[in-house]
């Protein structure tokens, strides 16, 4: 088990190092650069070259990579070249926005994907189960930014029971934070619920036919037990993966959400910072979220031992 | 109105190709001293709808009330607080008119009268102006507004790469006490002080100068003499200034604290007014004033720029490129001007019915004329490609364009009507970030834009100057590459007369010789709106300091000194 997360633990190093490089050069390999946002009109030969010399990008590659990577050894993670925000700052005010966004949304995937998957598991088939397959179905097709204005339209603009914007961190005022943020987070949560009741419930049916089932049923046990007590643990392994990767995906997918929903959190100030060519803001959220994902997988890898034990083993 | 509506890019392309203006170069070369300026106002300032009680949109009745915090949704957000590196847009200047002020204003006569100043005259060759300043005027970190702190801010923007090029005509400033500033020219300039009302004449403190100096990476601070002190900016989410309870203009501000927040999506800031998550918003979507007019603007006041406009308004147009084939050869830009039906691209973009664009100024400009720009003519147009394509081969181009999807469809309606007249028309769409060198570049045959909003036309010289063309592949800021001397010369006699009917007539040839050149194909007006809850008071309605009526609605930005919120 030790030799297990060593390995895994040495893997997550080498996977981070790596996107940190790739994340570098792919930034550099943008086209544009800096100097026509910051410079704007005046953009002459003389210009850039004192403003490139002034932000340190007229050294070679590799060494901006170096420089910056030591930096970054030392919880540096540099600033804004458009208005010298600290980029710490930027991710420490963005990632609660991320990480409740996603962790509500998830909440609300399982609440609802779990219990429907138990419930049509036991009746496959059955009026009940088509009309959740064709409604997760459904769900699958409508992505966020088809979802958001239906949400603001009907509940924000026509009941008036959530705003169409705002954002009060949680340390404020719970109550007021979760209010504005059900919206935001309800139109990520579709696809979610959509995954999560289809891999369950299908692994559910796969499950309840096994020989040890048929056996728990021959002893005369309850089906709500025979469900809870021996079904459920050996069906989430699937449901347990698809979240860690699902989970990746929303990282990347809470821009939109954050763009439609005027919420700062990381996605949208990447993409700002994307389209500004504001290389140091784009290298350092990047690489955080990197290693927040690669964490998680290692956490989920972590859980698969405790679901499945058998996995140390390979 | 505009293309370039629905995106969250669309600011800092203005800032850019707008602002830009400002920032690039011109600001001290133009606009109008307030004799000059006087006759260019086309109206009242903005068009405004009427409430439900009859009173005018954005104009406040009865008596004003004190307190309160005033939200507002805005389009982007800035870079930043400090004249000499940020670059302002609309926005900019949102948050610049709360914490600072500028030197000179804009009067809704169009004249350009003292703000921060008391004063302002020049000798009679206009090669020397010296303004006086208010006396007992404080920044907000309680040091006083002085001629030595105007002249800092002065050094501060001449040593910038963004806004030095700014004030090359000013050859130096003299400050002979603690209240008077001299700028001595290096030429006459009789249009000189509205250059003041730009960028380069809001004043900040020395600190925030000292500041900036010893530390060019610091996030600046705003220190200001403005009705409101800075409070807290979060890029990108909000930025708070609180009432200055010592501003120098008596018994202002009438709100306690003003709020901006960024909301880059047009549908979800319309949604947050009509949910109370904001009170006011600002829009560049034409659709924001058909959503907000009739029964849907029950209850809301809307005031935009489609009238009343001073000087110039900003327009939509695809600008070509008149160094490279084949819209280097004037007969294709004739065709491609008659092979475009104005009025359905119009249609295509949307909003309320825009008017026939011929020009760079409107009707009611007194430098408005018939310019003869070409109507849409299919059959003209073919000819015209058939006697190219006999000579050349069919002319082919590309249409380039930023992935924002109004855009991508105006260009696919455009793209179809050329093709139809005998043109071979690709599209490409390009980023943001990179379509600006692809302009100063002037790598490009036919590109979507929008540009030229101005007080006065002579803002815009250095896009149509001879003096600022380059070869493809050099940076040149007349992206068009039009070499037209009779632009030239009639742009540098509106600039140095100081007769009224002789700047009319020079800038009544440019319009007309633009559309004889047609480096530019238009499309319609650009027109900024804003949006309030029926409680916000006097937002289209700010006066100067002696009293007179300010020009409320320059490309969409207001001042918030006297507004207020009704109970």
């Amino acid at each position: 088990m030790v030799k297990y997360f060593a390995r895994r633990f040495l893997q997550l190093v080498v996977v981070t190092f790596i996107i940190s490089v790739l994340v570098f050069l792919l930034v550099h390999l943008l086209p544009g650069d800096p100097a026509t946002t910051i410079l704007g009109a005046n953009d002459t030969a003389h210009n850039r070259a004192v403003l490139f010399k002034q932000l340190g990008l007229n050294k070679p590659l590799f060494q901006q990579y170096f420089i910056w990577l030591g930096a970054v050894f030392h919880g540096n993670l540099g600033q804004s070249y458009l208005n010298h925000e600290s980029v710490t700052h930027i991710i420490a005010t963005g990632w609660p926005i991320d990480v409740e966004l996603i962790l509500i949304s998830q909440i609300i995937a399982f609440a609802v994907a779990i219990p429907l998957a138990l419930v049509t598991s036991r009746r496959p088939n059955q009026p009940i189960d088509n009309v959740a397959t064709t409604g997760t179905f459904g769900m699958l097709a409508l992505p966020p930014f088809v979802i958001a204005p239906i949400l603001v339209a009907v509940f924000a603009v026509g009941l008036g029971w959530f705003p169409a914007t705002g954002y009060v961190p949680f340390t404020q005022s719970p109550a007021t934070n979760l209010h504005d943020m059900l919206l935001p987070s309800l139109a990520i949560t579709a696809g979610s619920i959509a995954v999560y009741y289809r891999l369950f419930r299908s692994d559910l049916i796969s499950t309840l036919q096994e020989d040890f089932i048929t056996m728990a049923r021959s002893k005369g046990l309850s089906s709500r037990w025979i469900m809870w007590r021996h079904a459920f643990r050996p069906s989430s392994s699937s449901l347990l993966a698809a979240a860690g990767v699902n989970v990746g995906a929303l990282i990347a997918g809470t821009f939109i959400v954050e763009y439609l929903f005027a919420l700062d959190g990381l996605g949208y100030s990447l993409v700002v910072a994307v389209n500004q060519r504001d290389y140091l803001v784009v290298q350092g959220i990047t690489l955080v979220v990197a290693i927040a994902y690669v964490v998680l997988q290692f956490i989920v890898d972590f859980v698969f031992t405790v679901v499945d034990p058998r996995v140390t083993r390979g | 109105m505009g293309i370039f509506v629905t995106s969250g890019n669309e600011i800092s392309r203005r800032s850019f190709l707008s602002r830009g203006a400002a920032a690039g170069g011109v600001v001290m070369l133009g606009a109008g001293a307030s004799t000059v300026l006087a006759g260019c106002s086309s109206g009242s300032s903005g068009s405004t709808t009427t409430t439900s009680t009859g009173s005018k949109a954005g104009v406040g009745t009865g008596k004003p009330v004190r307190g309160g915090t005033l939200t507002v949704g805005t389009i982007a957000e800035i870079d930043g607080f400090y004249p000499p590196n940020n670059h302002w847009d609309t926005n900019g200047f949102l948050y610049a008119n709360t914490v600072y002020d500028p030197l000179m204003a804009v009067a809704a006569d169009g004249t350009i009268k003292p703000y921060l100043a008391q004063s302002m005259s020049s000798n009679a060759t206009y090669e020397t102006w010296t303004m006086t300043l208010r006396p007992g005027i404080k920044f907000n970190d309680g040091s006083a507004l002085t001629s030595a702190v105007v002249k800092a801010n002065f050094t501060a923007l001449k040593a910038s790469p963004l806004t030095g090029v700014a004030l090359d005509q000013v050859a130096s400033v003299g400050t002979p006490d603690d209240m008077t500033v001299v700028y001595n020219l290096t030429g006459p300039n009789p249009t000189f002080p509205a250059g003041l009302t730009t960028q380069v004449g809001y004043v900040v403190g020395e600190a925030m100068i000292q500041q900036a100096t010893s530390d060019p990476s610091a996030t600046l601070t705003p220190v200001g003499t403005g009705p409101f002190v800075y409070a807290q900016w979060q890029p990108n989410d909000h930025f708070t200034a609180t009432r200055n309870p010592n501003y120098w203009r008596s018994g202002l501000p009438y709100l306690d604290q003003i709020t901006f927040k960024p909301i880059p999506d047009t549908n979800q800031r319309e949604s947050s007014l009509r949910t109370g998550g904001v009170d006011m918003i600002e829009s560049v979507d034409p659709t924001t004033i058909t959503n907000f007019s009739g029964s849907g603007g029950s209850g809301y006041q809307l005031v935009d720029t489609s009238t009343g406009i001073i000087g110039q308004p900003s327009f939509a147009f695809i600008m070509l490129n008149t160094l490279v084939p084949p819209t280097s050869d004037l007969s294709i830009r004739q065709a491609l001007a008659k092979g475009m039906d104005q009025a359905e691209v119009q249609k295509v973009i949307g909003g309320p019915p825009a008017k026939p664009a011929t020009g760079i100024f409107l009707p009611g400009s007194p430098y408005y004329s018939d310019t003869g720009y070409p109507t849409y003519d299919p059959s003209g147009a073919k000819a015209l490609v058939s006697a190219y394509k006999a000579q050349h081969g069919t002319p082919t181009l590309n249409l380039l364009t930023i992935p924002d999807p109004l855009e991508i469809k105006v260009v696919q309606v455009v793209q179809q009507m050329w093709e139809q007249v005998g043109f071979s028309v690709t599209v490409s769409e390009v980023e943001q970030a990179t379509i600006i060198d692809d302009f100063v570049f002037g790598k490009f045959q036919a590109v979507t834009s929008y540009q030229f909003g101005a007080v006065n036309p002579d803002l815009n010289y250095v896009w149509w100057s001879t003096t600022t063309i380059s070869p493809i592949g050099q940076i040149g800021l007349n992206f068009t590459r039009i070499d037209d001397p009779t632009i030239e010369s009639a742009m540098l006699t509106g600039r140095h007369t100081t007769d009224q009917a002789t700047r009319e007539a020079a800038y009544k040839t440019v319009n007309e010789q633009l559309a004889k050149q047609l480096p530019y194909l238009w499309i319609e007006q650009y027109v900024f709106s804003e949006v309030a809850d029926g409680r916000v008071q006097n937002f289209a309605n700010p006066t100067l300091p002696d009293g007179t009526p300010q020009y409320a609605f320059d490309e969409g930005i207001f001042v918030p000194t006297q507004i207020w919120l009704a109970g």
